[in-house]
């Protein structure tokens, strides 16, 4: 379907506006639920944007091994972040779809968890170089676990546009989609881990790491890479959303906005459950249970290729 | 299983309810018997000074001017709310009041300064009857403490210049 | 006769070199002996008899008899007795020949009177710096009693730096303090480690050391005493308190009335329940579950407003003064604190339910940190930890004082000696104190609160206290003294002990256990650093300006 630059456009940057309002929004639901069910008040839902405003109006200090890629890793990230919302779908059908591929749309998503990776290795000290080994441990078997869910999609429709793939394609059209339920069964038990919440947020531990790859970050800089573990959320879900639970988007905008933001705020409560029930695990044994969901990954991905 | 568990867990929590007070909005009033900030009471105060030698943060200072009055003042500084003074008054002049919301940036407010009208004695100077052995004055006879440096002052000499009445005990000083 | 026992175990081997004993009563042992046999002695004691090693003490007795004195402080905790080997050393600087090889958990206790006293250890195996920081000058003791206790030495020096160890081959050092969120205090643990798995570490601490033992015998009174000791730490106030003043009234022979002694045992296990009750939250904050962490506070709250209600305040309850206790339990109180039990007891149950079957906080407890009983024995661990390792001690059984005699309770054990075993220890004793208070509450007698003291206590009497605090075990050392005051108060906290077992604990273990296993022991560094002198006020203070300070924090992790 040809659609006209002016409405990509717009429509791209709808896309990165609603990323940018309801990320902080749907932190604040988080933090809000997590209270409740601590038998506490909690902050209110509107808190992430002013620890968002107050950090970025602060004094950026420069302090690590290399300033000049601590920034760069910092503004790495929300670009990356960014650029991937308008690679998702959120209501409409994506807005890059012409110009993107799935191919692309991979590469996007490891570059997310790579910019993290740099923070920790620019910031160079003890805590954050662990921070960051961890962090690597982590990307190595959970982005496989990304691309694999989109390749089943590719592999299903036989084709790399966005819009085709993102569009509940993990199922095959016709008998029992084995591959798919295979895969959203990973693509639950991972989501908590991909978006790096308790019991999976290793990298980032306060009480064992002083926050791992974040502790030599500080005022703007740490704004950003809040911002976009808050954008994680948003968006890694609204991808899931879209290759496993997209029903309701073929309805008249802005229904279709409305049934997206209305499963997001389902997913919410979901993972703020589970964050809130849970110990931290421990490295070894997060990487041992990626793995597992690896290897159910692949199993779906070869039963996609026989037509499953 | 863990999963029931979890559960058991989150039915604990959501029973329980909300928790949180609505304090500072809304005032906390302290138990009875609550040790907050001391106040002394001039009326009945007789300028013994016990309160001053049971102080365990040495809080309170005894100053004679001359003969016929004494400044007796709680700093505050380093109060730790003990109640000790209060204990051995013989004159119950000491109540621990509810207030424990004590913070300000002048130390001054939560000085009390009580200035006495001492009756005169021409034998020693100051002598008070004892609660206890545990409880003797440390040091008898005129007192010279610094009020504006909020130290003691060990060696007690009269302002008549004459030998000290009683001589203080020997704490190592160098 | 206990202590009689005891004593001609020991004199059936050591009569020449036994120059004095003293037996003031059933649980308590005090032997004098010759510099030369003390090693020997201490050795006997500790593997032959099997006692269990308290603390070891120096002091400078020279006002007195003209020498230093050393006592060993043991444990025979089957036989209910406390005993103390002493020595009097002529010379200056005095030597003693060190046991620590024979008794590793003297480490500490003769690195500390080397550091304070100047007694000189020889052959001790880690001759370093223990509590006086890098700076200090050689040479100058605090704890003599020539040293005044607001002194600042003219020679401080800023610049020097502790002398730590290399790091063995391949691994590499991670600092785990002096700043770290989930310590409370400054702890510097420098982890030697290879990958992620920790090889090795050493430990320097003291940093808020706070002179309260020379304020003890320089500056505050017998009954100003207990307040100090109350602030010794944050969570176990009370135990300290209570120590201090049982070891006094223990030397001057004073006998208090038996309702103060009845309301001396219930404070003792309102504050074991609200320590235990936190410790479990903390843990699991340190795991990242920080539902359990809200939830273990929400139960708790209760039981620090009672404590409010009976001693006007939340923690410190400022309890006792020699001879007796300043607070009273009246019928209206003792019947709300009943309320609070059972509210207490069923929500506990609940919380212990859920948490006994939760795989994932097993997960990251089970096998962690593990403690076993030879540990326990060589390091001298106390408490919990040495109960989850099966050793079964506990002061209030083995050593009883205050209205424990008079109490029926059961000492929880546990096997495994890791920091699951730990957590169950704690969770199931809050039951049993439950209990203790419950039975207190039922039999409180009735009579003064304060034993009418007439005269003044007398001198150079030898007093010794053990108290099951939360953490372990916390002993009192003091000796009575002129002007009313003790002329020697050695503090011993649980803490001073276990930490000397964690570097063993988290040894060939990954970094993320650390903090879980140091927490384990339930830390309580202010209890351990209560030692020594002097404001430096004037002395090491140098007033940074911003330039310097940002300089020095961008400086990375290099801390001067």
């Amino acid at each position: 379907m040809e659609t006209s630059l002016a409405v990509r456009f717009l429509s791209g940057g709808m896309n990165i506006a609603l990323v940018l309002a309801l990320a902080p929004l749907f932190e604040g639901i988080l933090r809000k639920v997590t209270a409740k069910v601590q038998s506490r008040q909690g902050p209110p839902i509107w808190q992430p944007y002013y620890d968002l405003l107050k950090l970025l109006g602060k004094e950026d200090i420069e302090s690590g091994e290399s300033p000049a890629m601590q920034r760069f890793a910092s503004w790495l990230s929300l670009a990356a972040i960014l650029t991937l919302a308008v690679l998702v779908p959120m209501g409409t059908s994506p807005p890059l779809s012409g110009a993107a591929d799935a191919y692309l749309l991979i590469s996007i998503l490891t570059l997310c968890g790579v910019s993290t990776m740099l923070a920790g290795l620019a910031a160079g000290s003890t805590y954050s170089l662990v921070g960051m080994s961890r962090e690597m441990m982590s990307l190595m078997t959970l982005e496989p676990l990304l691309a694999v869910a989109v390749v089943v999609s590719v592999v299903h429709t036989r084709s790399m546009a966005l819009d085709a793939v993102l569009n509940g394609s993990a199922y095959v059209q016709a008998g029992l989609p084995l591959a798919g339920i295979l895969m959203l069964g990973v693509a639950i038990f991972a989501f908590q881990a991909l978006i790096g919440r308790l019991p999976f947020d290793i990298a980032e531990a306060e009480t064992e790491l002083m926050d791992g790859s974040m502790v030599e970050y500080s005022g703007p800089k740490l704004a950003l890479f809040k911002f976009t573990h808050m954008a994680k959320l948003v968006v890694y879900g609204a991808l899931l959303v879209s290759i496993f639970a997209p029903w309701g988007s073929g309805l008249p905008a802005p229904l279709n906005l409305f049934a997206l933001l209305a499963k997001l705020l389902l997913l919410v409560l979901v993972v703020t459950l589970v964050a809130a029930t849970h110990a931290r695990y421990r490295i070894d044994q997060a990487i041992r249970y990626y793995g597992g969901l690896l290897g159910l990954s692949l199993v779906a991905l070869l039963l996609a290729l026989y037509g499953f | 299983m863990s999963l029931l568990s979890k559960l058991k867990e989150t039915v604990i929590c959501l029973q329980a309810g909300r928790v949180t007070l609505p304090y500072p909005q809304e005032p906390a009033k302290p138990p009875a018997g609550f040790r907050g900030r001391p106040i002394f009471n001039i009326a009945k105060c007789i300028g013994c000074a016990g309160c001053a030698n049971n102080c365990p943060a040495r809080e309170i200072l005894v100053h004679d001017i001359c003969q016929e009055i004494r400044i007796i003042q709680y700093v505050g500084r380093r109060c730790t709310y003990c109640g000790r003074c209060a204990d051995v008054c013989p004159e119950k002049a000491i109540t621990m009041s509810p207030e424990f919301e004590n913070a300000t940036n002048d130390i001054g407010d939560m000085q009390q300064r009580l200035e006495l009208f001492m009756g005169t004695c021409q034998r020693c100077g100051r002598c008070f009857k004892e609660p206890g052995p545990m409880e003797q004055l440390m040091m008898k006879g005129y007192r010279l403490d610094l009020l504006e440096q909020e130290r003691w002052v060990y060696d007690a000499k009269t302002y008549l210049d004459r030998e000290p009445t009683v001589r203080d005990i020997e704490i190592e000083l160098g | 006769m206990s202590a009689h026992l005891a004593l001609k175990q020991i004199a059936e081997r050591f009569t020449p070199v036994i120059q004095r004993t003293d037996v003031p009563e059933d649980g308590r042992l005090f032997l004098y002996v010759e510099p030369q046999a003390l090693r020997e002695m201490c050795r006997y004691i500790f593997r032959d008899l099997d006692a269990r090693y308290v603390v070891g003490i120096g002091l400078d007795d020279r006002p007195v008899s003209g020498k230093f004195l050393v006592a060993h402080n043991f444990a025979f905790d089957k036989e209910h007795v406390l005993c103390s080997i002493m020595t009097y050393l002529t010379g200056n600087p005095p030597r003693v020949d060190s046991i620590s090889d024979l008794v590793p958990a003297a480490n500490w206790s003769e690195r500390e009177f080397r550091d304070l006293v100047g007694i000189e250890p020889v052959g001790h195996p880690y001759p370093k710096r223990l509590i006086l920081p890098d700076g200090w000058p050689d040479g100058v003791h605090p704890l003599r009693r020539d040293y005044p206790w607001d002194a600042v030495p003219p020679d401080y020096d800023e610049n020097r730096t502790f002398d730590f160890d290399n790091p063995p081959d391949g691994c590499v050092v991670v600092p785990f303090g002096p700043f770290h969120p989930t310590l409370d205090e400054p702890a510097h643990f420098r982890l030697y480690v290879d990958g992620e798995v920790v090889r090795g570490c050493e430990y320097r601490g003291f940093m808020v050391h706070r002179a309260i033992e020379k304020l003890g015998d320089s500056v505050l009174t017998y009954n100003e005493i207990p307040m100090a000791a109350e602030r010794i730490c944050g969570i176990c106030g009370c135990v300290h308190n209570v120590a201090y003043a049982q070891a006094v009234e223990q030397a001057a022979a004073l006998t208090i009335p038996p309702r103060a002694r009845y309301i001396r045992t219930i404070m003792l296990e309102i504050e074991r329940l609200h320590s235990h009750l936190l410790w479990v939250g903390l843990g699991c904050h340190v795991l990242g579950f920080d539902t359990l962490f809200m939830q273990s506070f929400r139960i708790r709250e209760p039981i620090m407003w009672i404590a409010e209600k009976i001693s006007g305040n939340r923690k410190t309850y400022a309890l006792c003064v020699i001879g007796g206790v300043r607070w009273n339990i009246t019928p209206a109180l003792r019947s709300e604190l009943m309320g609070v039990l059972a509210t207490l007891e069923k929500e506990w149950r609940a919380v212990a339910d859920a948490v006994a079957g939760d795989r994932n906080i097993q997960k990251r407890t089970r096998g962690v940190g593990v403690a076993d009983a030879a540990l326990v024995k060589d390091a001298g661990l106390i408490g919990p930890v040495a109960r989850a390792a099966g050793v079964n001690i506990d002061a209030r059984r083995d050593h009883p004082y205050a209205a424990y005699g008079d109490v029926e309770f059961s000492v929880i054990t546990q096997q495994g000696g890791d920091v699951w075993a730990r957590l169950l220890v704690r969770t199931l004793e809050v039951f049993e104190s439950i209990k203790i208070i419950r039975q207190c509450l039922d039999h409180l007698p009735e009579g003064p609160l304060q034993a009418p003291i007439q005269d003044e206590l007398p001198v150079g009497r030898v007093g010794l206290s053990s108290v099951e605090a939360p953490r372990g075990e916390a002993h009192h050392f003091v000796i009575t003294g002129e002007n009313n005051r003790p002329r020697r108060w050695r503090v011993r906290a649980p803490t001073y002990q276990n930490l000397q077992g964690v570097p063993a604990m988290i040894k060939d273990q990954q970094i993320a256990d650390m903090t879980i296993s140091l927490a384990s022991i339930d830390p309580c560094f202010s209890c351990t650093d209560r030692m020594e002198i002097v404001d430096l006020r004037s002395g090491a203070h140098r007033v940074y300006s911003q330039e310097e300070l940002l300089k020095l924090a961008r400086g990375g992790t290099r801390t001067p």
